[in-house]
């Protein structure tokens, strides 16, 4: 309860013009609470970067905001619509597409068929493989390739395929950077950019705020399952480092 | 979650294995033996074993046929036909299982069922069998499959593994009886081989049948289908694409419901032509034909329930070995049923040959008693009198209300009533194993069998016998589950299950039929009767009442034991395995003294069993099938419950029942739907485990507890949920949920509230913070606001 | 003197991924040692290295100056190493009472003038955790803090020499985790020495006699907090510039 009243005194989020919004969620596994009382409002256009230690729930929210998880409070509007409890496969046609954490992939599938099952979202085969391969050509060479044996760069731009082909209305992306070289992270978080100026809604999930702070409009503090600071992606990551070694 | 912690270092490399075959890793716990490093592989151990085993069997049991090209191949060539048989069974089995996490039990019933519809329409009403063929194939089996899916399987997805294997077993079950049902058992139906038994074509001067060729075709054509399917089409890389990684196919979009139905429909499609197909094979009898699941199960491990191809390896495998044995060798009538046993082996060597179950962290054990409350002795002693009080009320007929004639009470139903305590005491072997320590057990009739074996050898038939010899039978049988246990720890879960039918069916087709374990001579005979405390229990009355005592002893025992340290430890080491090893518990030993335990009580069980008469019918009384009954009962009711082994009585009482109201005459509505319930009861109220996991004795427990004066706990238990109930409903202008900050928001914005400064996310804590600032001009509120959490009140108050 | 545990040269390879390389580290008694790092970096691997439950790719794992690294969980736990899990590991099926009793019932005597019974084991430590309200809840139902409370009491009923505990702070709440801190510098003796991997950076700088970072299964640095606060090849750690 503290917590939320911090959130509302220091930051006024806009829940009325908000593409993705999710309003007061509790939610968890099982009877591990993990989320006690998000707030956040993603607008059209914007670049959000949620940022946070591990545990602190920032998977947990990106799950609530795809449908994987049920909140048990709360509520999630898509576009001001109220879509709690819908299930991902819808919110995916919907236009809602997450990327998640550590490789978003199907192992056991050759390139093309993990891109064959990005149709599934409601777009052509044929635009899905222009725009896969134009932007990333090196996965035009590896397309008969089973996608476990690809490097862990280009079987993450294979998951960012995804985000490019399927025209979402809104992307989520869960620590991209995980375990790739900090050339490649730049790479990905390129084409992230790219994406941001088309005018696509982003909401970016790193434990790191380094990599993000180039492409982010705003930045948030997650800690303990509630969402502790929203402002300028800079002074955020300066607060970060303090929060992450506890100096107060 | 921390990647770290997902790290495997399995046997199978880590992009071959699907996400819930992936353990957590930790050292070999079974002392390394002192063997070359080539051997402690237990693939290479079990191959080398297997093959010693078939040699062993060549050299010893040679029925001294000529070998000629043209003998060797036919054998060969009929063996490659049933092998691929087999294959459309498993490859169904392995589709359903990697698509859906449904381990499907009732794929077999699947194929008799609609082997048996076939017949209905092809032979009984002279359908053209393309017509029928096509229509139960393609039209029935693939309907069957996605009603099953939509009604039953979908549910079952998140649900214990327990609730998982106990749905499809009911299932298979409830389908056997239903074909029973439908078509009554005394006729002789054939199938008749496609193209007749005369009609074939020479290859290599043998003499093949057409049917048996069309088979291999269909295989064929059945594999390189369902290859393109898989590999070519959108639904079969989305059904990959599922098994692969069921979250991100959902993520991009693709509906579970669609994949997990065409799984259903493809898996019952295939059950249905195996069964058509191997009807001509062997007569058309259900237990025959759906016996034949376990030869498809072994074939599924051979590829780890998930390889189609090293699926249908196996499955060749066991048909060809079996038929070479059938054709080859000759065992003599004490070991005819070997050709049967093949499967069962194989599938016992395959599976512990598998990679070992590894200790795994973070599994959610949900539904659970908020409180938990032991059963006192004291209340055991009270309510295990009131059960013997019953029994004799029972046995005498003092309490018949003038519907039965109390002198016939003496025969038939007293009779069953034996043969099922007997049965009730091996489910009560269950208790410990299954419903505390979470083994999965489906072979407690041959535990009991090993006990009547055991009993036969020390008392032997005829002459008054010593009832200590019980208690000798129950010293012996523990090592025996203790054996049992070396192997079974190595595994866990549905491979655990398999095994334990394996052991179960490889017992009733090889240790049961030799003439030197139950001799033919025991068939339908009644021992000589039990001799304790120098009463002699030869009255049916009497040894009814020795039985029911027997029960609440093992009862009590069980109450005793889940009290003590053991009892404690083996629930815990069903939690978590991990956890309880690192406060200490040995995992092994733990294990081997439950199994050795519930081995006891299994036999004592079957020596009781076996002594009432009518038990004993020959090699069917050991059928997997009589003990999965026992097993789906257990789990009904709810195994983790002692008196849940009441429920066995099932049957006899609602077969005596019906056999009374048949006799009656005048109510033969009642006794027909009797009749009904007797035969589907026992699938049904398994099936009810889908609704209610806990089972039926926790729901009766829970209902009848309060009612006793000391159990004030129960009382406030159910008052409390009964405010829970009240305030949910009755909360927020009678709506079940709360609003919404959303709904809130809009709903102040059509009442006109405009006092609207804070994000909805600071309203709860803004109302609270502006109730306490104006706490003075809002006492009246003072209660509401306690009451209710929610702000929409006291902003209405405003 | 022998440190009661020593880490040396512990590597630890999953197919590619190196989790662990070369980690030595001492954790003594008296103290409260903290390991601490960001996401992945190998701190609970190395919790399963010592307790058992992993065996490393090589080196050797020392407890009390002996070889443990061959030895099973149990062995070790009944030699005297106790932890908890970061993602919960209670008995969830059995009361809080229970949970405690199972350990309590498979403890090891420190000395012989010990002759507390198991019961009044767990009924000292529901006493001194604060438990007493939930003995006969069933764990499974219980919130995730108290649970962790509960797995805490538990460890404690083995009457331990090392206390393992990772990520005790995870789903507690601000009182809690206070209180964890005042029991675990209460408890911290002669004859315990707690080694807690945890990511409340608070509570870590505020209990740790010694920290040790890891990242990407790599030792960064070693020492007190003041230390390891200033360190900048840590600070970069977290900031993810490599």
């Amino acid at each position: 309860m503290e917590e939320m009243v911090a959130t509302s005194e220091q930051i006024s989020l806009d829940h009325e013009h908000a593409l993705l919004d999710l309003v007061g969620i509790h939610a968890g596994y099982g009877t591990i609470d993990v989320l006690h009382g998000v707030e956040l409002a993603v607008q059209p256009g914007q670049v959000f970067a949620l940022l946070g230690p591990n545990g602190a729930g920032k998977t947990t929210t990106l799950g609530v905001a795809s449908g994987q998880i049920m909140p048990s409070t709360g509520s999630l509007l898509l576009m001001g619509k109220e879509v709690t409890g819908t299930p991902p496969a819808v919110l995916a046609r919907a236009g809602v597409c997450l990327i998640p954490e550590g490789r978003g992939i199907f192992p056991n599938l050759t390139v093309i068929e993990n891109l064959r099952m990005i149709t599934f979202a409601g777009v052509s085969f044929s635009d899905v493989l222009d725009r896969a391969f134009l932007q990333f050509p090196r996965l035009g060479e590896r397309r008969k390739q089973l996608a476990g044996t690809l490097s862990g760069g280009e079987q993450q731009m294979l998951a960012m395929s995804r985000a490019l082909a399927s025209d979402p209305a809104v992307l989520m992306l869960d620590e991209l950077s995980m375990g790739l070289a900090p050339i490649i992270v730049e790479e990905l978080y390129e084409q992230v950019g790219h994406l941001a100026e088309s005018g696509l809604s982003i909401l970016i999930v790193e434990q790191f705020a380094q990599s993000v702070l180039g492409v982010a409009d705003v930045a948030a503090i997650m800690t303990g399952g509630v969402i502790q600071r929203i402002g300028n992606p800079d002074e955020i990551a300066e607060e970060l480092t303090e929060v992450y070694l506890g100096i107060s | 979650m921390e990647p770290e912690a997902q790290e495997t270092p399995s046997r199978v490399p880590s992009d071959a294995s699907p996400k819930w075959e992936r353990p957590k890793a930790m050292r070999g716990v079974l002392p390394t033996l002192p063997l070359p490093s080539a051997l402690r592989n237990p693939v290479v151990l079990m191959t080398i074993v297997g093959v010693a085993i078939v040699v062993v069997m060549f050299w010893r049991y040679w029925a001294g046929y000529d070998v000629t090209a043209a003998t060797l191949l036919n054998a060969t060539f009929i063996g490659i036909a049933v092998g691929a048989l087999y294959a459309m069974y498993a490859t169904g089995l392995v589709v359903v299982y990697t698509t859906t996490g449904i381990f499907n039990f009732a794929q077999g019933a699947i194929g008799v069922f609609c082997a048996f519809l076939f017949w209905e329409l092809h032979v009984n009403r002279g359908w053209h069998t393309l017509l029928a063929l096509f229509f139960v194939v393609l039209v029935f089996a693939p309907a069957l499959g996605i009603l099953l899916d939509v009604v039953l399987m979908r549910r079952l997805r998140t649900a214990p593994l327990v609730v998982q294997l106990m749905a499809t077993v009911a299932l298979m079950v409830l389908l056997l009886s239903l074909t029973g049902e439908i078509w009554e058992q005394d006729t002789i139906r054939r199938v008749d081989f496609f193209f007749g038994l005369k009609s074939s074509i020479e290859i290599f001067n043998v003499n093949i049948l057409w049917h048996r060729l069309i088979t291999i075709f269909t295989a064929i054509g059945l594999a390189i289908g369902l290859s393109f399917l898989l590999f070519r089409s959108r639904l079969g890389v989305a059904m990959r694409g599922v098994v692969d990684n069921r979250e991100l196919a959902a993520l991009n979009g693709v509906r579970p419901g669609l994949v997990s139905s065409s799984a259903w429909a493809i898996g019952s499609s295939l059950a249905a032509l195996g069964g058509i197909l191997i009807a001509p094979e062997v007569e058309l009898d259900p237990t025959n034909l759906n016996i034949i699941i376990i030869t498809a199960f072994a074939a599924a491990t051979f590829g780890a329930i998930r390889s189609l191809p090293l699926t249908i390896v196996g499955a060749l495998i066991i048909g060809l070995l079996r038929q070479h044995t059938i054709t080859w060798l000759n065992f003599g009538s004490d070991f005819r049923f070997v050709s049967e046993a093949v499967a069962p082996v194989l599938l016992f060597i395959v599976v512990l040959a598998l990679p070992r179950a590894q200790l795994t962290v973070g599994r959610l054990t949900t539904n659970l008693k908020q409180r938990e409350r032991l059963t006192s002795p004291k209340e055991a002693i009270f309510g295990l009198a009131v059960l013997i009080f019953l029994a004799l009320v029972f046995s005498k007929g003092w309490l018949n209300f003038g519907i039965w004639d109390p002198g016939e009470w003496g025969s038939a139903p007293l009779n069953s009533m034996n043969v099922a305590m007997g049965l009730a005491i091996m489910g009560l072997s269950l208790v410990p194993l299954t419903g505390w320590s979470g083994q999965i057990n489906f072979a407690p009739l041959a535990f009991g069998g090993f006990g009547a074996f055991l009993y036969l050898k020390l008392a032997g038939i005829g002459g008054t016998n010593s009832g200590y010899w019980i208690l000798l039978v129950a010293v012996l049988a523990a090592p025996l589950g203790a054996l049992v246990a070396i192997p079974a720890s190595r595994l866990r879960g549905l491979y655990l299950a398999l095994a334990s039918m394996a052991f179960a069916q490889a017992m009733a087709m090889l240790f049961f039929p030799h003439s030197a374990i139950i001799p033919s001579t025991a068939v339908g005979v009644q021992f000589g009767p039990i001799r304790l405390f120098g009463i002699t229990f030869s009255e049916r009355e009497s040894y009814f009442m020795l039985l029911v005592s027997v029960f609440a002893v093992i009862v009590f025992a069980l109450v005793l034991l889940r009290r003590s340290r053991y009892g404690r430890r083996w629930v815990a080491l069903n939690d978590s395995q991990a956890a309880s090893a690192t406060v200490g518990v040995s995992v092994n030993l733990t294990k081997v003294i439950v199994y050795a335990i519930s081995a006891s009580i299994a036999a004592v069980g079957g020596a009781f069993w076996a002594t009432s008469n009518g038990s004993l019918e020959g090699v069917r009384s050991f059928d997997v099938i009589n003990g999965l009954e026992i097993v789906l009962l257990m789990a009904a009711a709810g195994v983790s419950i002692p008196l849940a082994g009441l429920f066995l009585i099932f049957r006899p009482v609602f077969e005596g029942l019906t056999e009374r109201l048949y006799d009656l005459g005048n109510v033969d509505w009642l006794a027909q739907f009797f009749d009904v319930l007797t035969t589907f009861g026992p699938g049904l109220l398994a099936l009810g485990m889908v609704i209610n996991q806990r089972g039926a004795i926790y729901e009766m427990g829970r209902g009848f507890s309060p009612i006793l004066p000391w159990r004030k706990d129960a009382r406030e238990e159910i008052s409390r949920e009964w405010a829970q109930k009240r305030d949910t409903e009755f909360g927020e202008l009678g709506i079940a949920r709360p609003f919404t900050a959303n709904e809130i928001i809009t709903l102040d914005r059509r009442l006109g509230i405009t006092d609207q400064v804070t994000p909805p996310g600071g309203y709860s804590s803004e109302n609270n913070g502006s109730g306490s600032a104006g706490s003075d001009g809002n006492t009246s509120g003072d209660n509401t606001s306690g009451d209710n959490t929610s702000g929409n009140t006291t902003s209405g108050s405003d | 003197m022998t440190s009661l545990l020593s880490v040396e040269s512990v590597d630890m390879r999953f197919g590619g991924v190196q989790a662990l390389s070369d980690t030595n580290l001492k954790v003594d008694t008296g103290k409260i040692t903290s390991l601490i790092g960001p996401n992945g970096a190998g701190k609970t691997t190395l919790f399963n290295v010592i307790t058992g439950l992993l065996a490393p790719t090589s080196g050797r794992v020392y407890f009390k100056g002996w070889d443990i690294t061959g030895l099973s969980v149990t062995r070790r736990s009944r030699l005297g190493i106790a932890r908890t899990f970061q993602k919960l590991e209670a008995f969830n099926s059995l009361s809080a009472r229970d949970n405690i009793l199972v350990a309590a019932e498979r403890r090891r005597r420190r000395d012989h003038s010990d002759h507390r019974r198991p019961a009044d084991i767990a009924d000292e430590l529901l006493e001194l955790i604060g438990l007493e309200d939930v003995s006969d809840i069933t764990v499974g139902t219980l919130p995730t803090g108290t649970a962790r409370l509960v797995e805490l009491a538990r460890a404690l009923a083995l009457t331990p020499t090392l206390l393992l505990l990772d990520e005790p702070s995870s789903g507690l709440n601000e009182e809690e985790t206070k209180a964890v801190a005042n029991l675990l510098r209460k408890i911290v003796s002669d004859d315990l020495a707690v080694f807690l991997v945890e990511h409340d950076m608070n509570l870590v700088m505020d209990i740790s006699t010694e920290i040790y970072v890891l990242d990407f299964g790599e030792l960064i640095a070693h020492g007190n907090p003041e230390e390891t606060q200033s360190d900048p090849k840590v600070r970069a750690a977290y900031l993810g510039s490599h």
